[in-house]
């Protein structure tokens, strides 16, 4: 059962994009700021969690400590780079170039520090095999990876529509001048967002080296698919970023059984042109 | 309580208002009438802060206030309801309210979120609805809600009556003479609807071109020939 395997690979590295896609999406919800630097934090996060694990740190305390480091380091993009570009109102195109020249220096430092090669880490555990019904196989990892990220999602979702600082952080997105002049002080919403998003971000540049290892440039493919699932999804809907990732994820799964992996890219972006020309607004699109 | 003393400012290279003063007392309600264009919005974002005073004083309770951030001054009472977009669309109608009453209203604030329901209860019935889904009439409410949710002291009201019914326009703008005399509050209002606002104002201040040409009670406003300005 070849395609239910897939299908089941398919949930799995869906659910990973679906946190980068719905991390990303609040961040540029919020902030307006196309943060390609995303990239880097996720990256980041898997290698710290490595090193932690390499010195003998129990793993869910590794995880914990990368998502600390993540989270400084999100304050620390926002607060001394984008905050003070804003400042100066320069241009999105500014920003953009900007964040991934941060992107650009993230890889290069982890590269120097750890090593261009690939990295494994050394968890028996997290590569043994588990048997589903069907012959359908997945590791622990792989396991691991669907309940964290399903957990992270409706963490997200909880955070943005119960508690008081996601509301408020939402309605900085929904009208800013108004933010400013009600005191919701648009600009430190827009650092807990990048805290908030770094911290979630992290758990799948933890969860998905655990199968695949970790290189200092992996960040880059999984955040290009998951701005696709953003838009696709509709700009502004959580939900809708983590279906899209999903069904993208699925699409270039299910695929490998009619065409060969290495198109795999360009399925996702046949993706993004169809959305751009039926429907441009994405599916979950809130009604204005 | 808020005085404007020759203020200039604009946008760029382009001056919009200059030597623009007015100053208020508690409770008194001004109408700040002029053309489209006329630079009224422009007055009002200077003097909250939003834009860059190139001369000029703004004073609070006879307290200079034009090095204060935008958030010190609506901490002190300045509050705004900006033209055309006063409402956070994306959240429910509580969810707007909660936001802004988080940061605004204490304990001892003026106006809770209950008080506000009591004032407009239709938003009581809308509580769960996206705000941006209802009619313009109840937007406008809810944006005048958003205003004056905590302690507000002086109210700047950016065109309020846009997109409300005209009895809906009476009844509102007699509940904020209400409010502004019941709690001595000030109130600057904005208007297209020039027989509205004269009816609540006890004066009046007429914009051309970014300067003020009249200033005077809403009679004498009448009686002159100020109305060629419009
Ligand atoms: N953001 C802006 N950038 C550049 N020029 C602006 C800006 N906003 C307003 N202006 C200009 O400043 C002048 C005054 O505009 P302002 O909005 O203050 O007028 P207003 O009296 O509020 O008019 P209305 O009744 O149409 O609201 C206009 O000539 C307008 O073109
Ligand atoms: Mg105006």
């Amino acid at each position: 059962m070849l395609a239910l395997q897939l299908l089941c690979n398919g949930i799995v590295t869906g659910c990973a994009l679906g946190v980068v896609a719905i991390s990303f999406s609040f961040v540029y919800t919020t902030t307006k700021i196309f943060h390609v630097a995303h990239a880097g934090v996720y990256t980041l996060g898997g290698y710290i969690a490595w090193w932690l694990v390499k010195r003998g740190v129990p793993f869910v305390g590794a995880v914990a400590l990368a998502v600390v480091v993540c989270v400084a380091m999100g304050a620390l993009i926002q607060s001394q780079l984008y905050a003070q570009l804003e400042r100066r109102r320069e241009t999105h195109l500014v920003v953009l170039i900007a964040s991934l020249g941060t992107l650009a220096v993230m890889q290069n430092v982890i590269a120097a520090v750890f090593t261009p090669n690939i990295l494994r880490f050394d968890l028996p555990w997290a590569s043994q095999v588990v048997h589903l019904g069907g012959n359908v196989r997945l590791t622990w990892a792989q396991m691991l990876t669907v309940v964290v990220s399903l957990a992270a999602f409706a963490g997200l979702l909880w955070f943005a529509h119960r508690t008081l600082l996601g509301k408020r952080i939402r309605a900085v997105a929904s009208n800013p001048f108004l933010a400013e002049i009600t005191r919701l002080e648009p600009r430190t919403a827009h650092l807990y967002v990048m805290m908030v998003a770094s911290a979630v971000v992290c758990l799948p540049g933890v969860m998905v080296p655990l199968d695949f290892g970790l290189q200092p440039y992996n960040g880059v493919t999984p955040l290009l698919t998951a701005t696709i699932a953003m838009i696709a999804g509709g700009v502004g809907s959580i939900t809708g970023a983590f279906v899209m990732a999903v069904v993208i994820a699925e699409l270039q799964n299910l695929s490998l059984l009619f065409i060969p992996g290495e198109w795999s890219i360009g399925i996702t972006f046949f993706i993004f042109v169809i959305f751009m020309l039926f429907r441009p607004t994405g599916l979950f699109a809130a009604g204005r | 309580m808020l005085r404007l003393d020759g203020i200039e400012a604009g946008y760029g290279a382009k001056t919009v208002i200059s030597g623009v003063s007015f100053a208020l007392e508690p409770g008194q309600i001004l109408a700040f009438l002029g053309h489209n264009g006329a630079g009224k919005t422009t007055t009002l974002k200077a003097a909250m802060g939003l834009l860059p005073l190139r001369a000029g004083q703004v004073s609070f309770d006879d307290q200079r206030i034009d090095r204060l951030s935008v958030a010190d001054r609506v901490a002190l009472g300045l509050r705004l309801l900006p033209e055309g977009r006063g409402i956070f669309p994306d959240l429910s109608v509580a969810e707007n309210i909660e936001v802004v009453a988080a940061r605004n209203a204490g304990a001892n604030a003026m106006f809770s979120p209950d008080d506000v329901f009591k004032l407009f209860p239709v938003l009581e019935e809308r509580r769960a609805t996206r705000a941006g889904s209802m009619s313009g009439g109840q937007q406008q409410m809810l944006a005048l809600s958003l205003a004056i949710l905590g302690t507000p002291r002086c109210l700047m009201l950016d065109e309020p009556s846009i997109g409300l019914a005209p009895n809906l326009v009476e009844r509102m703008f007699e509940q904020v003479r209400q409010v502004c005399k019941s709690h001595a509050m000030t109130a600057v209002l904005v208007e297209q609807n020039v027989a509205a606002a004269l009816k609540i104002a006890d004066r009046v201040a007429i914009m051309n071109n970014g300067q003020i040409v009249f200033d005077g009670s809403p009679d004498e406003a009448r009686a002159s020939n100020v109305w060629h300005y419009f």
